[in-house]
């Protein structure tokens, strides 16, 4: 008798699905947590007025150079010093790139993970993603089509809260909405002047992870409507955007069949040899040092791409001395992330007049357009844009002026911003790895991570040619003192959107796992974190992580009760 | 409150100047926190950043910069969150600073007019005005954490509640 039905590892944005979606199944679940507990109403630090934060919420340099020397290069505009328990201590979690490589590992160890920390921009992937490998022979054919994910992602909008408009865009398919955030006046002009000068180009909403219509299903877990603070990196009081903290760990909870273990780091995850199927986790307490051991019929690696391929590469064993699960070799392979670096920015007249009121979540957004509407691009794939137009006010003191009238430009008639920063698909190259370290360790004896990870020719044309079209959008959208950025391109890792690592396919030969996230080589193994993808397309990725949980998690729960596991 | 005019007595006096004093009797323009206690900022700068935050944020009918003292806030600043390069970084910047404006701009009666001339060539492309950029943005971004510069000049709202993409000013 197993101590538990399924073990989670990862209670982070796909973990807090793969739990809350088994548990509603009946199943006794236990969620394996690394880091220490977050306690909304303790941790939560989004009332903090200005004021009351020290330094301008800053993190002191010398504080930076010891503890976030990754960590707030990468992520300057999240890591604050009221937040900066959400963030790892760099020094306390190393990690190795290979020599002339570089990487940016940005992570939060605690309950929920980065899914506190998110931006919360939630796009669905389109058909083109599902069939673009196939049809350039690139790397591997994904398993399944849009059709096999579209109703999953209709069942995690519902539960989720995803405030957008219906766009009615075949690459970008619309989903479960609950009310948008109104573009601005100046940006509903860009919208369409772009749109006129770029017959194949939409201008839309960001599509975000906040709830702005509350159902009876969010309220019962105690959330409520998006309050336009624009505090959400600091934790959400009101529960209204998306986390597993604010929505998936509660629903969990509330079944009765939820166990939460903090501190428990996974050292391997056992295999039987007999039986062909994992048995259980070897965990470490990141405080004790005490090693425990839970036994499963099911696991779900959440743990993030990244740390599920290293988990998967430190069980070791004779049936799979490189790894479990990895007979194929591609377990830590093939990893992806977005890149950017291009965009541009300049000022847009005609709203002198006007301002806004409230602080919403995200923007707008320009789906991908290239070798979706228009076919004449020296690269393969696209990117979307992330942007907004809003006043320029006083621009944190970077306006012209002294005395009254500079005092009180916040809220004086000017011009507005426009700002629109590219987020482009990196193609799956199989020589994009993480490693264990042969020798070095952590502090609880797991080998440390080594990052080998680069761009290649598609991503650097792309983000060139991303900068360009950048600059001619804002011309055509009449805007003035235009400043295009010299491209270069973001670190990998940097855009967060880690996957790729045990990719999906229809052959175990060439992929690690089979289309519903179950690994081929070992049956009771399933990995729904962004180690499955099997190709980045442009859209952020959580809402696809989410989607393929909850998926595989009711295939998990069917195969269970068939005994079919 | 104290009065400006009292602050600024306070300050001329914490750096020696009697002279000074007379010399700006009817501007009262200066005022500055405790100069006893300061961290980072010798009497010189910290005299040079008040008259700055003066200049740019006025007392309006909203308090100005140095009625929330934002000389000492970024005083502390400076002792607490820079390291030693950027404490050194910000020293040389102030002196810098001091040269352009002229060594009599703290208790010149003209010291707006210099200044607006300084920011209007820093603003417009002019080159080697960093330094006072960055002070500028330092001064402002302080000025609106404070309590009164967030909610009496801003009207920050802690809890919207609502997006209203267009709103008539």
């Amino acid at each position: 008798m197993a101590d538990f039905d399924a073990i989670v590892v990862g209670s982070g944005m796909s973990g807090g699905w793969s739990a809350k979606e088994l548990c509603e199944r009946g199943l006794k679940v236990l969620v394996l947590e690394r880091g220490n507990e977050i306690v909304p109403e303790r941790d939560y630090v989004d009332q903090m007025p200005p004021w009351e934060q020290s330094n301008l919420d800053r993190i002191s340099e010398d504080e930076i150079a010891a503890h976030y020397y990754k960590q707030f290069p990468g992520v300057s505009y999240a890591v604050k010093e009221s937040n900066k328990h959400f963030w790892v201590k760099d020094d306390e979690h190393p990690y190795e790139t290979a020599a002339g490589t570089e990487y940016d590992w940005l992570r939060g160890y605690h309950t929920a993970g980065r899914s506190i920390m998110w931006s919360r921009q939630t796009y669905r992937m389109g058909p083109q993603d599902f069939e673009a490998n196939k049809k350039e022979g690139i790397a591997v054919d994904w398993p399944i089509r849009y059709e096999d994910i579209d109703p999953w992602y209709d069942h995690v909008e519902k539960f989720a809260g995803i405030a957008g408009n219906r766009d009615g865009l075949p690459q970008l398919p619309d989903g479960q909405f609950q009310p948008g955030f109104e573009l601005t006046c100046a940006e509903k002009e860009f919208k369409s002047r772009v749109e006129a000068a770029f017959p194949g180009r939409k201008v839309i909403q960001a599509r975000v992870a906040h709830i702005t219509a509350v159902t009876a299903e969010q309220r019962e877990l105690g959330r409520s409507n998006c309050q336009s603070r624009n505090r959400c990196h600091f934790g959400c009081t009101f529960k209204a955007y998306f986390s597993s903290l604010n929505a998936t760990l509660p629903a969990a909870e509330r079944t009765g069949n939820y166990t939460i273990v903090h501190n428990a780091i996974v050292q391997s995850l056992q295999y039987d040899e007999v039986s062909r199927r994992i048995t259980g986790v070897q965990v470490i307490d990141a405080e004790t040092r005490e090693t425990r051991f839970y036994s499963c019929r099911v696991l779900f690696l959440n743990a993030s791409a990244m740390a599920s391929a290293l988990i998967l590469l430190q069980s070791k064993s004779t049936a799979f001395p490189n790894g479990l699960a990895n007979s194929s070799d591609q377990v830590g392979r093939n990893l992806m992330d977005h890149v950017s670096g291009a965009g541009a920015s300049g000022l847009i007249s005609g709203f002198e007049n006007k301002t806004i009121f409230g602080r919403r979540p995200g923007g707008i957004y320009i789906p991908r357009y290239a070798n979706i509407t228009e076919h004449d691009k020296p690269y393969m794939r696209g990117f979307g844009y992330q942007g907004s137009a809003t006043p320029l006010g006083n621009a944190g003191g970077q306006i012209a002026g002294i005395g009254r009238e500079f005092k009180q430009a916040h809220g004086a008639a000017g011009p507005w911003r426009v700002s629109i920063s590219a987020f482009g698909e990196q193609l799956p190259n199989p020589n994009n790895t993480v490693t264990l370290h042969p020798s070095k360790r952590d502090q609880w004896g797991n080998p440390l991570a080594v990052f080998n990870v680069g761009y290649g020719e598609n991503e650097r044309i792309m983000q060139v040619e991303a900068g360009k079209d950048s600059v001619a959008m804002l011309k055509a959208a009449g805007c003035t003192e235009i400043s295009s950025r010299t491209v270069t391109l973001t670190k990998p890792g940097n855009r967060i959107h880690e996957m790729g690592s045990a990719r999906m396919g229809r052959d175990p030969a060439t992929s690690v796992l089979n289309g519903w996230c179950q690994a081929h080589d070992v049956p009771n193994l399933f990995v729904t974190d962004g180690a499955f993808m099997t190709s980045s397309a442009c859209q952020n990725p959580s809402l696809s992580y989410m989607a393929f949980t909850a998926r595989a998690a009711h295939y998990a729960a069917d195969l269970l009760a068939e005994n079919a596991i | 409150m104290k009065t400006r005019r009292e602050v600024l007595q306070g300050l001329i006096v914490s750096i020696g100047g009697a002279s000074m004093l007379a010399a700006c009797d009817n501007a009262a323009r200066v005022a500055v926190s405790n100069s006893q206690s300061l961290r980072f900022f010798s009497d010189q700068e910290l005299a040079l950043v008040s008259r700055i935050s003066d200049l740019l944020l006025p007392r309006t009918d909203t308090p100005g910069a140095l009625d929330v003292n934002v000389p000492g806030f970024i005083d502390g600043l400076m002792a607490e969150w820079a390291n030693t390069r950027s404490q050194e970084s910000q020293h040389r910047q102030l002196t810098e600073l001091g040269h352009m404006l002229g060594a009599d701009f703290v208790t010149a009666a003209d010291a707006e007019s210099t200044l607006r001339e300084l920011d209007r060539a820093a603003f417009s492309g002019g080159t080697g005005y960093g330094g006072y950029r960055a002070l500028k943005g330092l001064i402002t971004q302080s000025y609106f954490a404070t309590e009164e510069g967030a909610l009496l000049e801003q009207h920050w709202v802690a809890v919207p509640g609502r997006w209203d993409p267009c709103v008539d000013i």
